[in-house]
C-alpha cells in the first residue's frame, strides 16, 4: 500500500536515476587509430530524438566519414518524450554528448543561456543560412548556438482527384475556400478532415489559418513590438475563421484525433487535410495511390503564404573534449551536400537553401519556405510561459469547438497568457 | 552466528532508502526551489506552494484537478465497490458457476493498463468504435457521440472503464472478507431469525467492515493518484478543455511535460508534496476512524 503512496514522487528520482543511462550513453573515449604515426581517432558522440531515424543518419554519417577518416561519430537516439529529460541530467553532470539534437526557439535557447552550449558564429557555411531559420538557434546574446536541420511547413493537402471531379481549384481567398468546402459538403464528400480532441493539431491548424487575416509582415512587426496584442481585429478574425469552418468538418469532429484525420483524408472520404509536412511520409504509407497536393494558405491581397518554422538544429556541448572535432561535423551540416542527403534520406525540408530532393511536392514546399513563408507564431514567438501561450491557445480552441468560449473569450485568455512573459506586452 | 541474521533485511532496507525514502525528501527539497528541469535556479521557500494556491491559471488547474479526484473517488466507491460487493455475496451464497464467475470477474486485472486505455479507445471511437455502431443498430443512434472528446462525457467514461477493470480485484478483497466470517456467528443469527436485508445489514457488513476498510483506503489512493489510464486515452493535458485532469496528471505535466519550455520541477514538487499529504494524512485519518467502527469477533 504504501509504495502506491509514493508512487509519482518516487518518479521524481526516476529522472535521476537516468543520470546514470545518461552518463553511460554519452561517454566520450579517445581511441588511438590503427596506423602509428597518422591522426589520433576521435569517436564523437552525437545524441538526438529521433529513432525513427538511425538508418538515414548512418548513410549520412558515413559520407561525412569518407571525408574525415579521423573522426567517428557515435549516433544515439533516445525517445523524444525522454530526450529532454536525459539530456538535462547528462549536461548537469558533465558528461553530455559532444553533438547534441537542440529543441527549436525557446526550449533549446534556455540550455544555451545555462552555459551548457559553444557558440558557432565562426562555422562557414551558417552565413548561407537564412537569418530567421537561425534565430530558432540563436540566444537572447545574438551568438548562434545550432546549425538549423530542416524546416516544417503546414498547408492544405487536397485530393486532386476529389477536386477534379467537381470541378474545383486550389482556392485563392477565404471566400473561395468556403465556397470549394460548400460544394464539397453539397456533393457529401467532408470538405475538411479534421479533429479537435488532440489541442497541438488546433495551434497547428490555427497557424495555416491565421496568415490569411494578417496578410503581409506589417502586423507582425507590430504585434511583436508590443505595438498591436492579440486582441487584435486581425487575431480574433483569425480565431473566428476557425469557427467558420465547422460546418466543413466531419460528425464528431470534437472526439477525433490525428489517426482518424489521416485515415479519413488517405481513404478519400474527406477532401482536404490541414497538417505539417511531416505527414508526408505517413499519408503515402497509408495510400500511395493517393493523388496528393497540397495548397498554401491564399491570404486576402491575393498572395499565398506557407507556414513554417525550425524543426530542431544540431549544437555542440561546451564541455566536450573533442571541440575541434564536433564542430567540423557543424561545418558539413552546413553544406548543401549534407542538406541534399538529408533531403532525400527523410522526405523533408533542408534548412541549407537551394537543396532539391526526388520528392515533388517537398521541392514546392521548398521554394515556397523561401519565397512566401509566414512564421508560426505559436511555436516562433509564443511558446513560453507556464503553461506556453501555445497551449494556452490550443486549450481555448478546444474551448470553442465544445460551445463553452467565444472567439472573443479565446483571444482574451490567449493574450492574458502572453501577457504574463512576453516582454512587450509586459509593460 | 545468530547476529548475521540482522543482515538479510539490508538489500532491502538499502532499495526502500534509495527508491522510496530518498525521493521523498528530495521532492521536499525540490519544492523549495525554482527550477526549469536544466538548472536548479534560487532558493524560493514556500513561493512554489504559494504559486500553486493563488495564482492563476495554477490554482484554477488545481482545483479542477481535485475535483475530478474527487468524483473519481465517489463513482470508484459507488459503481466499482458497490458492484464488487454484490459479486463477492453472490459467489459467497455459492451460486452455480461460481468459480467460473470469480474468474470471468477478474479477467480485466490480467490486462496491462496500456491495453486497456488502447481498447477502450477503438471502441469509443465516434467514427468507427463499436459502442456508436451498436447504439445506432438497435435505434439509439441519437445517444451516439464522441465519448472521449466531450468534456461532459469524458472523465466519466475513463473512470468507468477503471471500475471495470479494479472490479475483479475489489470482489477479491470483499470474498477473502465474507469468507472470514465464522460460519457459526452466521448459524446462531439465523436461529435468532435474522433474515435476508436483516442479516446482510447487521451481521454481515459489520463482521465485513476489515475488508470495507481497506478497500475504501484502497480506492482512495487509486483515485488521488489516478494518472495511468488517463495517460493512456487522453495524453498529458487531460484533454478536452482540461476535462480529463488529475493530481497526478497536472503533476506530470507540470514536472516533465514533453519538450516544450514550460517544465516547472520545483513547482511539479510542490504538487507533489501536497498530493503526498492530502493522500497521506485522509489515509491515516480514515484507518483509524473506520478501524473503530470494526466489529470484533
Amino acid at each position: 500500500m504504501k509504495q502506491f503512496r509514493f508512487r509519482y514522487v518516487a518518479s521524481i528520482v526516476l529522472a535521476a536515476v537516468m543520470v546514470v543511462t545518461g552518463c553511460s550513453g554519452g561517454g566520450t573515449e579517445t581511441q588511438s587509430g590503427g596506423g602509428q604515426g597518422g591522426g589520433q581517432q576521435v569517436t564523437l558522440s552525437m545524441h538526438s530524438w529521433r529513432v525513427e531515424d538511425t538508418e538515414g543518419y548512418k548513410a549520412i554519417i558515413k559520407a561525412f566519414e569518407a571525408d574525415n577518416p579521423n573522426i567517428k561519430i557515435d549516433f544515439k537516439p533516445f525517445k523524444a518524450t525522454e530526450y529532454n529529460t536525459i539530456l538535462n541530467t547528462a549536461l548537469q553532470s558533465d558528461s553530455g554528448p559532444d553533438i547534441l539534437q537542440l529543441r527549436p526557439y525557446a526550449p533549446g535557447i534556455t540550455l544555451a543561456e545555462a552555459g551548457h552550449l559553444e557558440p558557432l558564429d565562426n562555422v562557414p557555411g551558417l552565413s548561407t543560412i537564412p537569418k530567421d531559420v537561425l534565430a530558432a538557434a540563436t540566444g537572447k546574446d545574438g551568438k548562434v548556438y545550432g546549425v538549423p536541420l530542416s524546416l516544417n511547413s503546414t498547408q492544405f493537402y487536397y485530393n486532386k482527384k476529389i477536386f477534379e471531379q467537381n470541378g474545383l481549384q486550389a482556392p485563392k481567398s477565404w471566400d473561395e475556400l468556403i465556397a470549394t468546402a460548400k460544394t464539397l459538403k453539397e456533393k457529401g464528400i467532408v470538405p475538411i478532415s479534421f479533429g479537435a480532441k488532440e489541442g497541438w493539431l488546433l495551434s497547428l491548424s490555427h497557424g495555416v489559418i491565421a496568415p490569411a487575416s494578417y496578410s503581409g509582415t506589417d502586423y507582425l512587426d507590430k504585434l511583436l513590438k508590443g505595438e498591436s496584442d492579440l486582441k487584435s481585429a486581425e487575431f480574433l478574425q483569425s480565431v473566428q475563421r476557425m469557427q467558420e469552418l465547422i460546418p466543413y468538418f466531419p460528425e464528431n469532429y470534437v472526439g477525433l484525433e490525428l489517426n482518424d484525420m489521416r485515415t479519413l483524408f488517405a481513404t478519400e472520404k474527406a477532401a482536404m487535410f490541414i497538417n505539417g509536412s511531416f505527414e508526408l511520409e505517413g499519408i503515402k504509407k497509408l495510400n500511395p495511390d493517393l493523388p496528393l497536393d497540397f495548397f498554401p494558405m491564399p491570404t486576402d491581397d491575393g498572395k499565398q503564404v506557407l507556414t513554417t518554422w525550425v524543426d530542431g538544429s544540431y549544437a555542440v556541448n561546451a564541455k566536450s573534449k573533442h571541440k575541434a572535432e564536433a564542430l567540423k561535423f557543424m561545418e558539413f551540416m552546413a553544406t548543401k551536400k549534407f542538406g541534399e542527403l538529408f533531403a532525400n534520406q527523410f522526405k523533408r525540408i533542408s534548412a541549407v537553401p537551394g537543396v532539391s530532393t526526388d520528392d515533388p511536392l517537398v521541392n514546392k514546399m521548398a521554394e515556397l519556405s523561401q519565397s512566401s513563408a509566414t512564421p508560426y507564431l505559436m511555436v516562433v514567438n509564443f511558446a513560453e510561459g507556464k503553461p506556453t501561450t501555445k497551449q494556452t491557445l490550443e486549450n481555448a480552441l478546444q474551448g470553442m469547438y465544445l460551445g463553452k468560449l467565444t472567439p472573443e473569450q479565446v483571444v482574451e485568455e490567449v493574450q492574458k497568457s502572453a501577457a504574463t512573459w512576453f516582454p512587450p506586452f509586459k509593460k | 552466528m545468530r547476529w548475521l541474521i540482522h543482515l538479510f533485511p539490508l538489500p532491502a532496507l538499502v532499495i526502500y532508502t534509495l527508491f522510496v525514502v530518498y525521493p521523498i525528501f528530495s521532492a521536499f527539497l525540490y519544492s523549495l526551489y525554482d527550477w526549469n528541469g536544466i538548472k536548479r535556479g534560487v532558493f524560493v521557500g514556500l513561493q512554489n506552494f504559494i504559486t500553486l494556491f493563488t495564482v492563476e491559471p495554477f490554482n484554477e488547474m488545481f482545483w479542477n484537478a481535485f475535483r475530478h479526484n474527487v468524483f473519481y473517488f465517489v463513482i470508484e466507491m459507488i459503481v466499482q465497490n458497490g458492484i464488487a460487493f454484490g459479486l463477492a455475496f453472490l459467489i459467497y451464497r455459492k451460486i452455480r458457476g461460481s468459480g467460473f464467475l470469480k474468474i470471468a470477474y477478474f479477467m480485466p486485472r490480467l490486462l496491462s493498463v496500456i491495453v486497456i486505455g488502447f481498447l477502450w479507445k477503438l471502441i469509443l471511437n465516434p467514427n468507427y468504435g463499436a459502442l456508436n455502431t451498436i447504439l445506432a443498430k438497435i435505434g439509439l443512434g441519437e445517444w451516439a457521440r464522441p465519448w472521449l472528446g466531450d468534456p461532459d462525457t469524458a472523465l466519466l467514461a475513463i473512470i468507468l472503464i477503471n471500475c471495470w477493470f479494479g472490479i475483479g480485484f475489489a470482489m477479491l478483497i470483499f470474498l477473502a472478507g465474507l469468507q472470514s466470517i465464522p460460519e457459526d456467528l452466521i448459524e446462531a443469527a439465523r436461529l435468532d431469525g435474522a433474515t435476508g436485508w436483516r442479516m446482510l445489514w447487521k451481521m454481515i457488513l459489520p463482521l465485513c467492515m476489515p475488508a470495507i476498510t481497506i478497500m475504501t483506503i484502497f480506492t482512495f489512493i487509486q483515485a488521488f493518484e489516478a494518472f495511468e489510464l488517463v495517460y493512456a486515452m487522453q495524453g498529458s493535458m487531460g484533454e478536452p478543455f482540461y476535462s480529463t485532469d488529475t493530481l497526478a496528471v497536472y503533476f506530470y505535466r507540470m514536472a516533465f511535460s514533453s519538450g516544450a519550455g514550460d517544465v516547472t520541477l520545483g513547482l511539479g514538487s510542490a504538487l507533489a508534496v501536497v498530493l503526498f499529504f492530502i493522500v497521506g494524512s485522509v489515509s491515516a485519518l480514515s484507518l483509524y476512524l473506520m478501524r473503530k467502527r470494526e466489529v470484533q469477533h
